[in-house]
């Protein structure tokens, strides 16, 4: 097994539009080890969002090679791709994606009812207390602040035990101070379970935290820290 | 990942409880069961009143089917209906003529076993014109006749007649035969004897001309179950008829009540489908982030989209079940509020009309729901990043190609009535077409008017602009449930008007037959002066159809159509000079546009002359008492047979019989209780034959009376599945309604603003729908009048009532459906989201 997790080769995603071809993303490479932190920066339209969703298997690149977990993802349809995803990819969205008819402890279960793990209600209450929402299981998600919804976002990331993470924006709808508690969750989450984590990010302080940070501009890597 | 399918179904029940406990499928829930239940109680109502009305019609036959032949029926025949355990009686019918020492009568013999009649009742008078009761017939041995009879012959009860070799007494006066109502034609009074005594009197040789029934009652069940078995075994000369084909006034007052009941059913199915249509679509589209997230969690395409199909379908079967469960109850209720008004016998319906209304909703919800359903297979999971992103829609064409498909099977299945189905659906699909359009141009060009509206204005009815698609198709699903609701009630009064025309409170409740050319004078002076209203009088000659342009007939008509049995019989030929008032000509001319040709001119009633391939132009021979007459078809008429008027399958023109024997025929009205002065002008006329027909138009008259009941409560039940189905269908268009209106408040909009702007907004969508409505029903209802109901169509003003009718009824649904939106505070509303 490689101790890569993660490798992009040559990654470039070519969009048509009204006023010819547009070219978001230019051939990027990047290799990304087990357990490792990765940020993703660059102002808004850099084509951040993109590369998550290619190195997600979300969407497939017009050029290049993505390898998650040791899956080439090009050659797999997007039902083998989900697949993939189930075994291996965890996901935190800017804008949280609960169900807004499933109550807290319903979202965080999804996941595990989907695996038919039959403690799927004990291991979703017990990371609900890990991420302090022990007190709010039957909460709906419009009834609970951003906060604590990106909380259950994350409970529900962890749940079903990815291999990789994949962070977008997530403190991006929160104040700082909510979203500083909320980074600290993700980082204690991440190192407690092995977890590789790769966060789009346009927060300086929040991209520092991670061991390793790439910079995209106009769809080109303009700096890889270190 | 593709779950086992159990996993799935678990997955899937447990969503659903988790989606109703959020509240999230109130709307196509509650559309699904109004459907269902209103399918259901219209489907039960409809079923059991119709059962209810057969049943008494059954009493115009004496039996509930009846197999008629010249031949006897076979053993095997008789054999399936006692196997069947069905009730049996036999009667045959023959012409004989009685003679006593002084005189000879022809009369129409009746032999009838003692089980006979199954349905309605024989009454019987101890001596004329006096009192008579109900009870079995005549014990072997004995006869009975009618009054005319004992006239034409001077006889009185107690006195021997002769039948053939067998000697009867005359024990009582027959007064009523439960099927002979039909026949007031018939010329010859009837004698009633045993079948017992039918080989004693050696009329009946091979080849004799004699009427054979055999009367069948029993269970419904059992009934079809013999018809099946009979219909391959019957003979050329062999009928099988029910109480629809058994008396044509009957038959059709049944064959429209039934339309229209179905009819209402059908626009209860319509309902049903525009409810699931709204509310599913935006089942659909609020999953669309929900089916992007299951992606991302790694659930394939297939098991997505058999994830939300179960919830459906488990969503579908509960409401369907609980529909049909809830349309039973009410229509229980109904006829428990109406029982003082319906016969004490009303069949059950069995399990038919349930699982009819169940099946309804779930191919609705089929039809509806898959195609929105469908596209969230295709929500691509990058929708988790990119709300934008949506699915490729199906085409269109496929969405509703298939939804009607399923409405139109839908129909078809549950009216069995392909023409009305297409009139329906097709109409409905043509007015759609083409009022859409024009409601999408009308939309356009409001736009450009409205740049200088005020500001209430320019919010309301820009929300309707802002997505003119949607608008369009708001106002034209609103617009088809009221189209459905008026087209009900449209024909309710239609259909109570042709049947009041039909039996006017004075319709002829007397034929006089037989009125000698030398006593018809007198005889309609005295009938003037007891009955003001009289229809006048027709001469009648007996004569049969012999050839078709100089080909005997019997050689041209084959004996399995249905023209053969009027070459084989004696018709009712008469003349005039006009044409009758309720007779219509459908081809030709009458006889003062006629040029004169060689041949005199017949006019023709137009379905005989279809059964016996009759065209204009075609020479007629008639013979009557051996004299030959020929005519040429000058015209085809079209009868009202279910008139109480004199009617004729053949009008001569003037001049053509006037030379043969001929007699009189007339009918009039005498109010209840002149029965000493009927008895008068029996006496005085005794060569007359006075028929009363008042017990058959009583009869008649009940039946239409719970037609009419039926119709009225079908209406009521459609209108209020109308205003359910409008209300469901609004609160699934209110969404984007509410976050403008949440938008609003927060940027400082006054309430009074956001009342002004919504009630615009839904006035205009309801005065919209309304003219579909109304310019659909035209086009519908005239679709359904020429080829359905045989009524003729004219304009209906106010139906030019219904924009406002729309306006004000979808105004106040949406005022109140946003009352919400109004009160709440906005930033929760925004929230919400």
């Amino acid at each position: 097994m490689s101790s890569s997790i993660l490798v992009a080769q040559n990654l470039s995603k070519v969009v048509s539009s009204a006023e010819g071809e547009l070219t978001i993303l230019h051939g990027l490479d990047l290799e990304l080890p087990r357990s490792a932190t990765l940020a993703i920066v660059g102002s808004s339209g850099s084509g951040k969002s993109t590369l998550l969703g290619l190195l997600a298997g979300l969407d497939l690149p017009s050029s290049g090679e993505v390898a998650l977990a040791g899956h080439s993802l090009a050659s797999l349809d997007e039902d083998r791709r989900a697949r993939v995803r189930a075994e291996h990819v965890g996901f935190v969205f800017q804008s949280f994606q609960l169900l807004d008819t499933l109550d807290a402890l319903a979202n965080v279960m999804l996941p595990l009812e989907l695996e038919g793990r039959t403690d799927a209600r004990a291991r979703a209450r017990e990371l609900l207390e890990r991420v302090g929402l022990g007190q709010r299981l039957a909460h709906y998600p419009k009834q609970l602040s951003g906060g604590e919804q990106q909380r259950v976002a994350i409970a529900r990331a962890f749940a079903a035990e990815p291999d990789i993470l994949f962070a977008d924006e997530p403190t991006g709808n929160l104040d700082s101070q909510t979203g500083e508690r909320i980074s600290d969750l993700l980082f204690a989450l991440n190192r407690e379970r092995g977890t590789t984590l790769v966060l789009v990010t346009h927060d300086e302080r929040l991209a520092r935290r991670c061991e390793r940070l790439i910079r995209l501009e106009a769809g080109r890597l303009v700096a890889s820290e270190p | 990942m593709d779950l086992p399918f159990l996993r799935l179904l678990s997955l899937a029940f447990r969503q659903l409880l988790r989606d109703a406990r959020a509240g999230e499928l109130r709307v196509l829930f509650l559309a699904l069961l109004v459907a269902v239940t209103a399918t259901t109680a219209i489907g039960y109502f409809g079923a059991r009143l119709n059962a209810s009305m057969l049943l008494r019609a059954t009493e115009f036959l004496g039996a509930d089917l009846r197999l008629s032949g010249s031949s006897p029926a076979t053993a095997e025949q008789l054999a399936a209906g006692t196997t069947l355990g069905l009730e049996h009686a036999r009667v045959v019918e023959f012409s004989s003529v009685i003679a006593t020492d002084t005189a000879i009568q022809l009369a129409s013999v009746k032999a009838a076993d003692s089980a006979y009649p199954l349905r309605g009742e024989l009454k019987s008078a101890p001596a004329p014109y006096q009192p008579d009761t109900p009870g079995p017939g005549p014990a072997p041995g004995e006869a009975w006749a009618e009054t005319r009879l004992l006239a034409a012959l001077s006889l009185e009860v107690g006195d021997s007649i002769e039948v053939g070799e067998k000697s009867l007494r005359l024990t009582r006066v027959l007064t009523q035969e439960p099927d002979r109502a039909g026949n007031f034609y018939s010329l010859t009074p009837r004698v009633l004897m045993h079948l017992d005594d039918l080989d004693a009197t050696g009329v009946v040789q091979p080849g004799s001309r004699v009427r054979y029934r055999e009367l069948w009652r029993g269970a419904p069940e059992a009934l079809q179950a013999y018809r099946q078995q009979v219909t391959p075994l019957l003979a050329a000369d062999q009928r099988l008829e029910d109480a629809r084909a058994g008396n044509r006034q009957i038959g059709n007052a049944l064959a429209r009540g039934e339309r229209y009941l179905n009819l209402a059913s059908l626009a209860a199915v319509l309902l049903a489908g525009i409810a699931v249509a709204l509310s599913a679509a935006r089942f659909a589209i609020r999953r669309f982030d929900a089916s992007a997230l299951l992606r991302c969690l790694g659930l394939s395409r297939r098991a997505t989209l058999a994830l939300y199909g179960l919830q459906l379908g488990l969503l579908g079967l509960l409401a369907c079940g609980l529909g049909a469960a809830l349309g039973w109850l009410a229509q229980q209720g109904l006829f428990w509020l109406l029982r003082d008004l319906l016969p004490a016998e009303v069949p059950a319906g069995g399990l038919i009309p349930a699982l009819a209304g169940g099946a309804t909703g779930l191919v609705a919800l089929a039809g509806f729901a898959l195609p929105p359903l469908a596209a969230l297979g295709r929500v691509p999971p990058l929708r988790v990043l990119r709300r934008d992103l949506v699915p490729v829609p199906p085409a269109a064409w496929l969405t509703y190609g298939m939804a009607l498909l399923a409405l139109g099977l839908i129909m078809w299945r549950l009216s069995l009535d392909l023409r009305l189905t297409l009139a329906l659906l097709g109409g409905g699909l043509l007015a759609a077409f083409a009022l859409g359009a024009l409601l999408l141009s009308g939309l356009r060009t409001l736009r450009r008017l409205l740049a200088t509206a005020p500001l209430a204005w320019r919010l309301g009815i820009g929300q309707l602009l802002r997505h003119p698609l949607a608008a369009a198709g708001q106002a034209l699903a609103f617009g088809l449930i009221l189209l459905a609701m008026s087209l009900v009630a449209l024909l309710r009064s239609e259909l109570l008007d042709t049947w009041q025309n039909q039996l006017p409170e004075q319709a002829p409740n007397y034929f006089a037959l037989n009125v000698l050319p030398a006593e018809k004078e007198r005889f309609m002076a005295e009938v003037a002066r007891i009955a003001p209203q009289s229809a006048p009088l027709y001469p009648v000659v007996m004569g049969r159809l012999t050839a078709i342009n100089g080909e005997p007939v019997r050689q041209i008509v084959s004996k399995e159509s249905s023209g053969e049995r009027a070459t084989q019989r004696d018709l009712n030929l008469t003349w005039a000079e006009r044409l009758p008032a309720d007779n219509r000509l459908s081809a030709g001319q009458w006889w003062d546009r006629l040029e004169h040709g060689e041949l005199p001119g017949v006019s023709v009633e137009a379905e005989l002359a279809k059964n016996l391939g009759l065209g204009l132009g075609d020479r007629l021979t008639f013979s009557v008492g051996g004299i030959t007459r020929d005519a040429r078809v000058s015209s085809l008429r079209e009868v009202h047979w279910d008139s109480f008027q004199p009617n004729f399958y053949m009008i001569f023109q003037p001049g053509t019989l006037q030379d043969l024997p001929a007699t009189y025929l007339t009918s009039f009205y005498l109010p209840p209780g002149r029965d000493a002065e009927v008895v008068r002008l029996a006496r005085s006329f005794p060569t007359v034959t006075l028929l009363q027909v008042e017990a058959l138009l009583a009869q008649l008259r009940g039946i239409l009376a719970q037609v009419t009941l039926a119709v009225e409560y079908v209406l009521l039940f459609v209108l209020a599945a109308g205003l359910c189905v409008l209300f469901a269908g609004l609160q699934a268009t209110l969404d984007e309604r509410l976050r403008q209106g949440a938008l609003l408040r927060a940027l400082g909009a006054r309430r009074r603003l956001l009342v002004q702007t919504r009630r615009l907004e839904f006035a205009l969508l309801g005065a919209s729908s309304g003219l579909l409505a109304a310019l659909g029903c035209e086009l519908v209802s005239a679709l359904l009048y020429r080829f359905v109901f045989d009524l003729p169509w004219h304009p209906h003003p106010w139906l030019l009532l219904l924009p406002a009718l729309g306006a004000l009824l979808v105004g106040a649904a949406g005022l109140l459906g946003t009352q919400r939106a109004l009160n709440a505070s906005p930033l929760q509303v925004l929230r919400e989201g």
